[in-house]
């Protein structure tokens, strides 16, 4: 009779609904598509006919691209400063949230706010000034100093989401680990922590999308060649070689490929992560 | 003017292999109040929302005064509804929430206030019509509920357990308030409950239900009185019925009852019944229907039941309820007594059984035997 | 005596407290410090010596000179390009704000009604949120190209070669059309949170409303956007917040141009700071400020204004 089949064909009929979940599908997802095509196409072959589908697939791109255009050292520059970003931005978070979480102590409040107020700073806020701090701590155009820069700058919203999960777990579990003589360091790592595993789960997932894909501090405090990020590498590669569209789809390709894996592999967690903060 | 007939109902939901609605028949009488009672996971507020439009329907048809709705949407049906959780607008205003689907309606402003300041009166709203539901009071909350159903003007009310979240004093006064109302209009209602007490208080007729299934319908003292299966009987009366297993003997040409050490008179059933049952029978009496003495002296119908031991004595104030171990019998029973009841746990006593009120049942398929003539 | 006892005297007596909501002085630091370090070095630190620099001129060797309020007069008052660049980046942040908002709230309608495949699409629709502001940015520049790229091409297809532009190379049409990718970007994210917000409604006042004779419309109008206020606004502060500090994708889609058509005040202080003739930190610093006071009170403002005044719950 009604099955949720025949209702849905019914709702066809109102067809502005379907030709907007269409028009909108194609639209979100159909650039992307046409870039991964394009990686595979070689630029005389997309000026040629820009949208047409690849007639040889040419992988080799993927190696040209690593190699003679230096996507291989962006690719490598970013990974160090993500990894060790995401890395030492959540343990020195979650210790710093689990203090603020579950102790009190006198400036507890201060210290809470003064973390916090960094979810509302802007960024060109501190860039200004965090090129001449670089410079004069010989940080400048250095790894080191943008894996420091980006830990300081998204401190606040890792304590933020991570604070209120760890509140949430029961103080009884704690006043029991204190009983049974645990010291402050062991709580943390063998009760706080497992616990908070999904919390940390998604804040890692967070950080090392939105880490990425920064680009304004990095584009601020880098500028050499070797030093590039991935980002930086194609917006150079875009400035230089702007008519190699080949090379530049490849490069894209490049960046993308990592975060469809993450997605394809933790969708529900990347969208619960960057949403975390802003759903109340 | 407002039937409801459904005939056949049945729905599945989607990801599920059971069918959550079985094939239910069911006529509501124009200005009926029928009641679904049953326990969580009947159906009944599956079949409530599919005679609402809320929900759509698997198989069969819900028609409305003759009318078949399965196609019609909600809003046409010309039903009103009572949710459970209320459902009222929280942004909106008493005087809003039951204007609302005035409103919607085209029926002209003065009307609408004329209809929502009698309805408002009527439930004792009227000095929270600008107040908004957040700082209402449960009750209050409630009312509201009510009136925006009864704004509308419906053919059909309908009540999805609108009682269940109020406390135990105020349920009783809104259901005495919900029945006075019902009678007042005179228009058709359906209620939904897992409550045997309002069930047998509110309605007109009560369905029972299990499982997706009607198993009885009928005014509730019959159905109190009768119950069509063993779960019908233990699920109207508290304490609940009780049932225990009796044996069918051949005592000469006809077929005996006997509980543990105490022969039952069974002329009252159809022997070749009694025959066919297999040796076992399961024996049902109320908790109320068993006495320390008899209340009808000289009545053959009322019978001893030695050696009885008393496990525990529970005074209830008004009553008081005794847990008995018959001899011979494995299952334990409860009898109501009065107020003032001698008996105390441990002793062996003496207790008197009214056959008149005694239900038998087949063990095999639960369903009860009629007596001769019935 | 019991373990536990014996435990707790032994903590009373060497000082440490069993109250398990008050740690040793010294894990409290091992705890924070570097949190805390890093962040006062990077954050802090960076944010005071702003405000210090934008009431100094700042020349190469940092020589620095104090000028008390002279860079914000001299912003205000004769600073063309600061204007030009105040009044694109307003547009933007209150078109595409609104744009984006509302855009995110038709989308999560859209799988609120429950189409086939609604988690594929969800994860679809989702998806440009996710990619960097340069991936985005360049495949949004081929789309815009005049010769080859989608936006005319499609125009020519639909008879419509009139309307063809060079989207990002005309004063008159830049701004919308980097607003249009910027959009284009964020509306995924408006559309999960405005979805998790719509199936957190309580299915009964929906299932209220079609019995009060609502239709789709009428129900959106009536019910669900009175009901979503608290979300809509919030997102509408975020989204406000991101657009008045957009740089990235004009960066890298325009630089700023065509003719300080799509000059932000974000790339106006870059501009300043590094691409300039003279060289001089304490200017742009002044900008930065000013901006984040501005932002700041926008944000006050419309929170004051737009929030519930009593409350919502359900």
């Amino acid at each position: 009779m009604a099955s949720p089949a025949s209702l849905w064909l019914r709702k066809l009929r109102r067809s502005p609904l379907l030709l907007l979940i269409l028009l909108y599908t194609a639209v979100s997802g159909g650039p992307f598509l046409w870039v991964a095509l394009m990686s595979l196409r070689t630029t005389p072959e997309i000026l040629a006919s820009p949208y047409a589908l690849p007639a040889r697939l040419h992988l080799e791109k993927f190696a040209d691209a690593w190699t003679r255009s230096n996507y291989g050292t962006y690719f490598w520059n970013s990974t160090v400063v993500v990894v060790t970003a995401v890395a030492l931005l959540t343990l020195i978070g979650a210790m710093a949230a689990h203090c603020l979480a579950r102790y009190r102590f006198r400036g507890a409040r201060l210290v809470r706010f003064v973390i916090l107020s960094g979810l509302i700073l802007p960024p060109q806020l501190l860039i200004l000034s965090l090129f001449q701090i670089l410079l004069e701590l010989r940080l400048y155009n250095s790894l080191t100093g943008l894996i420091l820069v980006y830990v300081a700058g998204h401190l606040a919203m890792t304590v933020y989401i991570l604070e209120g999960f760890f509140a949430q777990i029961p103080q009884d579990l704690f006043d029991a680990a204190r009983l049974d003589g645990y010291s402050d360091l062991e709580i943390f790592w063998r009760i706080a922590l497992p616990i908070g595993a999904p919390a940390l789960f998604t804040t890692v997932t967070l950080n090392l999308i939105i880490l990425w894909n920064e680009f304004l501090y990095a584009v601020v405090l880098l500028t050499e060649d070797d030093k590039r990020t991935l980002p930086l590498g194609i917006m150079h590669f875009m400035g230089s070689h702007q008519l190699d569209i080949g090379m530049l789809a490849t490069g894209l390709m490049i960046a993308i490929l990592p975060i469809i894996l993450l997605y394809a592999l933790f969708s529900e967690t990347m969208i619960r992560g960057m949403t975390a903060g802003a759903v109340r | 003017m407002g039937a409801v007939a459904i005939r056949g109902l049945s729905k599945r939901y989607e990801g599920s292999a059971e069918l959550a609605v079985k094939d239910v028949t069911l006529t509501v009488g124009d200005g009926e109040f029928m009641v679904l009672l049953g326990p969580s996971g009947c159906g009944k507020s599956s079949v409530l929302r599919m005679v609402a439009g809320l929900e759509p329907i698997t198989s069969g048809t819900v028609a409305i005064d003759g009318r078949i709705m399965n196609d019609v949407p909600a809003k046409d049906r010309d039903i009103a509804m009572v949710f459970q959780s209320y459902a009222l607008y929280p942004h909106m205003d008493v005087f809003t929430n039951l204007a609302f689907g005035l409103r919607r309606r085209g029926v002209p402003r003065d009307e609408i206030a004329r209809r929502v300041e009698s309805v408002a009166a009527k439930l004792g709203l009227s000095p929270y019509l600008k107040r908004k539901p957040h700082a209402l009071s449960g009750g209050q909350r409630q009312r509201v509920a009510l009136g925006r159903a009864i704004v509308r003007d419906p053919k059909v009310f309908l009540f999805d357990e609108p009682l269940s979240n109020l406390d135990a004093a105020l349920r009783v006064s809104t259901r005495n308030e919900l029945i006075r109302q019902q009678s007042e209009i005179g228009v058709t209602a359906i209620y939904v409950t897992h409550d045997q007490v309002e069930a047998m208080t509110m309605g007109h007729r009560i369905c029972i239900m299990d499982k997706g299934e009607v198993i009885q319908v009928g005014a509730p003292l019959d159905v109190y009185r009768e119950p069509a299966n063993t779960f019908v009987a233990k699920f109207l009366g508290n304490p609940p019925m009780n049932l225990m297993q009796a044996a069918v003997v051949q005592a000469g040409t006809c077929p005996g009852l006997r509980l543990g050490a105490v022969q039952l008179p069974s002329a009252s059933w159809p022997a070749e019944r009694l025959r066919g049952l297999g040796g076992k029978a399961l024996i049902g009496i109320r908790p109320e229907d068993l006495y320390e003495a008899s209340p009808r002296p000289g009545d053959e119908r009322v019978i001893a039941i030695p050696k009885a031991t008393v496990l525990a004595v529970e005074p209830l104030g008004s009553e008081t309820l005794i847990a008995l171990s018959l001899e011979g019998v494995a299952e334990d029973i409860v009898m109501r007594g009065g107020r003032d009841m001698r008996l105390r746990a441990g002793q062996s006593a003496t207790i008197m059984l009214d056959t008149a009120a005694l239900h038998l049942f087949d063990p095999a398929t639960a369903l009860k035997i009629p007596r001769n003539g019935s | 005596m019991s373990r536990a006892k014996r435990l707790v005297g032994f903590l009373r007596g060497s000082g440490l407290s069993t109250d398990a909501r008050r740690a040793a002085p010294a894990n409290l630091l091992l705890f924070l410090g570097p949190a805390l370090a890093i962040y006062l070095v990077f954050t802090i630190y960076p944010v005071l010596r702003t405000f210090w620099n934008s009431v100094h001129t700042i020349k190469p060797h940092n020589v620095e000179q104090f000028v008390g309020l002279g860079n914000f007069e001299e912003l205000l008052t004769k600073d063309l390009v600061f204007w030009k660049a105040v009044g694109n980046t307003a547009i933007f942040a209150v078109v595409a704000t609104i744009a984006d908002v509302v855009g995110g709230l038709i989308l999560a309608l859209c799988l609120f009604a429950r189409p086939p495949l609604v988690r594929l699409l969800r994860l679809v629709w989702f998806t440009p949120v996710l990619m960097s502001y340069v991936v985005v940015g360049v495949i949004w520049v081929w789309i815009y190209d005049y010769d080859w790229g989608l936006a005319n091409l499609i125009l020519r297809s639909l008879g419509l070669s009139a309307l063809e532009q060079s989207w990002l190379g005309d004063p008159r049409t830049a701004l919308w059309s980097v607003m249009v990718t910027h959009v284009w970007k964020w509306l995924g994210f408006n559309m999960i949170i405005f979805l998790a917000a719509l199936h957190a409604l309580p299915a009964d006042v929906l299932g209220a409303a079609e019995l009060d004779n609502c239709g789709w419309l009428a129900k959106v109008v009536h019910v669900i956007v009175p009901m979503l206020r608290p979300t809509i606004v919030n997102l509408l502060v975020l989204s406000f917040i991101g657009k008045m500090m957009v740089f990235d994708l004009v960066w890298i889609m325009t630089g700023g141009g065509p003719l300080w058509s799509t000059e932000t005040v974000s790339t106006y202080v870059y501009k300043r700071a590094f691409d300039w003739n003279t060289f001089d930190l304490g200017y742009p610093s002044a900008i930065a400020v000013l901006w984040f006071l501005i932002i700041l009170g926008f944000v006050i403002l419309m929170t004051q204004l737009l929030r519930q005044r009593d409350r919502l719950e359900f």
